[in-house]
């Protein structure tokens, strides 16, 4: 065909400055595409961190206020919970219960279950589900268990350790903390065990304690049996142990009770625009809770994750704005620098009849060639950057959460509130990788922009030759 | 044919404006060979631009088969290039990296010759200027003379009515230059194309059936 022809021989001709000006294209959607999955690769992270806090499938968490310290005579009487510590007649330490009843707490273990927030009355999260966008809502509890042993000797200091407890409503899985975690054990909750002795752990709580499924653990006095173990994302700081919710509002507590209530309500909207106005909506149900969406979590990931997230959006995106321009302008130059070279050509084959618009047609077609094999070469520069990145780049940081109450600390027997956490996890800091991802709708991208900037190139070349008069070009061969 | 009425080209630069041609009245008949002659820089170039529909005039009318080529529209002056003109030139102007075959094709596309039928008439029309055997050659591969047949071939493949050289001989050698000139003798009388050669060769003028001299814009001998 005469115009593939004529098309592939120019550009042969001009070889060297076809290759340059397909580079320059190349190296700007390059650089996009990197930047591109790179962008993507950190708002992977982010959501990782995001999800594994969240859970999958939650759009807003609503809490209950910190707890504050227990008032004078909340704590229940009988419950070994509720103590004091006394020096005994001989020197020994002892454990005075709030029934007035004294111990030596020499060899004994005290169980202190607290909860992280205060309750929120559970008919609230039916109401919640019936609220406008709101697809499902589901309860949960979210409890610390904290352990003081004391030794034999009286001299000696208590030993303490803590574990966190979750009460999950078993009937709505897509909801709450289990809902982002996989099985590596056994299985986990059915609707069918609502009520039931049974508990899932966490495979790094599971690993401390030498648990595996069908283990029996202890809780409030009360044991349970391991039905599975879970993994959850590396990015969260998740509960140590899962039961059925009802088994969860049914333990005693040091200080209050949380029988009939929940300390966390996760609720799935009915479609992500629903989402600020359910924030809303929530926040007029539940004036003093605390209302959160995956966007006002985003807000407090801080760390190199979130320094990443700003590089990739704002240096990285400026700069392949920067460089694409300049390979178009270089490009544009480039093309009309060759259309100046080849006035005479042009005007003979306007001269033997060549309309000009079959001969601007020619141009583009070679300008469009030359975006064409930039395209492709960005590409692939797009993944080599992309590679390189996975390579070199170290693990990013991402810290969650600040969400604290009074202070406490450990070890037990000594009144206190504990550590508020946001939804159950302290601030902390963990480690995420970070893998770019090109995607097919970068690709594309990729693709547009560069036979864009061919066009571009091609179109003020073609202005050129509109303007071009026969007698004026063929003139400057004389 | 051809008829000029009162044509006048300027150029003008700045305040200034230059007299290409100056009241030119000219008719050439259908199947006529004109030679013009006449020193650099006195008008014959912007006679054959007029002529060939690559400029208009700045006053006057030059009508080719009755109609005012001023009065046309571009579209429609490269609808008459590509139909009824063929263009011969001192440089060739053969494309580059076009082959002599694709050079001459290249004539054929804006006058809408099917494909299939380009092939047999490319191959004729470099055949009848002693250039079959070098139909894959580029130009580059090419002697002076090929080139200037090629180029030939090239105005001739669409079978125009009206063939315009300028200068065809200029860049060529003595020998060559003969067989180009006997070349085009020998075409005109075959087709009864209308020749019109510019040249500052006498002897090659002379061979024409007319033969006028553009002197400060203005032609002579030629009425």
């Amino acid at each position: 065909m005469f115009f593939a022809t004529y098309l592939r021989r120019e550009l042969r001709r001009r070889m060297r400055q076809a290759i340059f000006i397909a580079l320059g294209l190349a190296l700007g959607v390059g650089l996009v595409v990197t930047v591109a999955a790179a962008s993507a690769g950190v708002r992977k992270a982010e959501s990782g961190v995001l999800s594994a806090l969240y859970g999958v499938g939650t759009d807003v968490i609503v809490t209950g206020a910190a707890p504050g310290p227990p008032k004078q005579g909340s704590t229940s009487g009988n419950n070994q919970n509720s103590y004091g510590l006394q020096q005994g007649p001989d020197g020994q330490v002892e454990l005075c219960y709030s029934n007035g009843k004294c111990t030596n707490a020499a060899g004994k273990t005290i169980d202190q279950l607290t909860a992280s927030q205060q309750g929120i009355s559970e008919s609230k999260v039916a109401e919640a589900a019936r609220l406008p966008g709101v697809a499902a809502a589901a309860g949960g509890i979210t409890l610390t268990d904290n352990t003081t042993t004391f030794g034999h000797s009286s001299s000696g200091l208590p030993q303490s350790g803590s574990f966190t407890v979750d009460g999950v409503d078993t009937g709505k899985p897509s909801l709450g903390p289990l809902s982002s975690a996989s099985l590596t054990s056994g299985h986990s909750f059915t609707a069918a065990d609502a009520d039931a002795g049974v508990a899932v752990v966490d495979s790094g709580y599971a690993t401390s304690k030498n648990l595996r499924t069908g283990s029996v653990l202890t809780i409030d006095k009360i044991t349970f049996t391991v039905i599975g173990i879970v993994r959850q994302p590396q990015a969260s700081s998740p509960p140590d142990v899962y039961v059925p919710l009802a088994r969860a509002q049914a333990m005693s507590l040091y200080a209050g009770s949380v029988q009939g209530k929940v300390t966390t309500i996760y609720i799935a909207a009915a479609r992500a625009t629903d989402i600020p106005a359910v924030g809303r909506e929530v926040s007029r149900l539940l004036p003093g809770a605390t209302v959160t969406t995956q966007s006002s979590l985003a807000s407090e990931v801080t760390g190199s994750v979130a320094s990443a997230a700003r590089l990739a959006n704002d240096l990285g995106k400026w700069l392949a704005v920067l460089v694409l321009i300049a390979a178009f302008a270089v490009a544009s130059l480039l093309t009309m620098a060759a259309v100046a070279r080849r006035v005479a050509e042009f005007g003979t084959l306007k001269a033997i009849g060549w309309r000009t618009r079959r001969i601007v047609a020619q141009v583009l077609g070679e300008s469009v060639a030359m975006g064409a094999a930039g395209a492709a070469a960005g590409v692939g520069l797009g993944f080599a950057g992309a590679a390189i990145i996975t390579a070199v780049a170290p693990k990013l940081s991402a810290t969650v959460g600040g969400n604290t109450g009074p202070q406490a600390s450990a070890p037990a027997g000594i009144r206190s509130a504990p550590v508020a956490t946001f939804g159950g996890a302290a601030p902390h800091t963990v480690s995420v990788p970070l893998h770019p991802s090109v995607t097919v709708g970068v690709i594309v991208l990729a693709v547009i922009l560069a036979v864009a900037g061919g066009l571009l190139a091609g179109s003020f070349a073609s202005w050129r030759i509109a303007r071009l008069r026969p007698a004026d070009a063929l003139s400057r061969v004389a | 044919m051809y008829k000029l009425t009162g044509v006048t080209r300027l150029y003008r630069k700045g305040r200034r404006s230059v007299t290409a041609i100056a009241g030119l009245d000219l008719v050439i008949e259908d199947g006529e060979w004109l030679a013009v002659q006449g020193r650099t820089g006195h008008g014959k170039s912007t006679l054959l631009n007029l002529l060939g529909a690559l400029d208009r005039p700045t006053q006057g009318t030059v009508q080719l088969d009755g109609a005012d080529l001023g009065a046309l529209r571009e579209t429609q002056l490269t609808q008459v290039r590509a139909a009824k003109i063929g263009f011969i030139f001192q440089t060739f102007n053969l494309i580059p990296t076009l082959s002599a075959a694709e050079n001459v094709e290249a004539a054929l596309i804006p006058a809408g010759v099917a494909r299939s039928r380009r092939r047999a008439r490319i191959a004729a029309a470099l055949d009848a200027v002693g250039l079959g055997d070098r139909a894959a050659h580029l130009p580059s591969e090419m002697s002076g003379g090929q080139q200037q047949r090629t180029a030939i071939a090239r105005a001739l493949v669409k079978e125009p009515k009206v063939l315009l050289a300028d200068e065809p001989t200029g860049n060529l050698d003595e020998d060559t230059r003969d067989d180009i000139i006997a070349l085009l003798e020998k075409l005109w009388r075959e087709r009864g194309l209308t020749l019109v050669l510019v040249t500052h060769d006498s002897s090659l003028a002379g061979r024409a059936q007319r033969v006028g001299v553009m002197n400060n814009g203005r032609l002579t001998g030629a009425a």
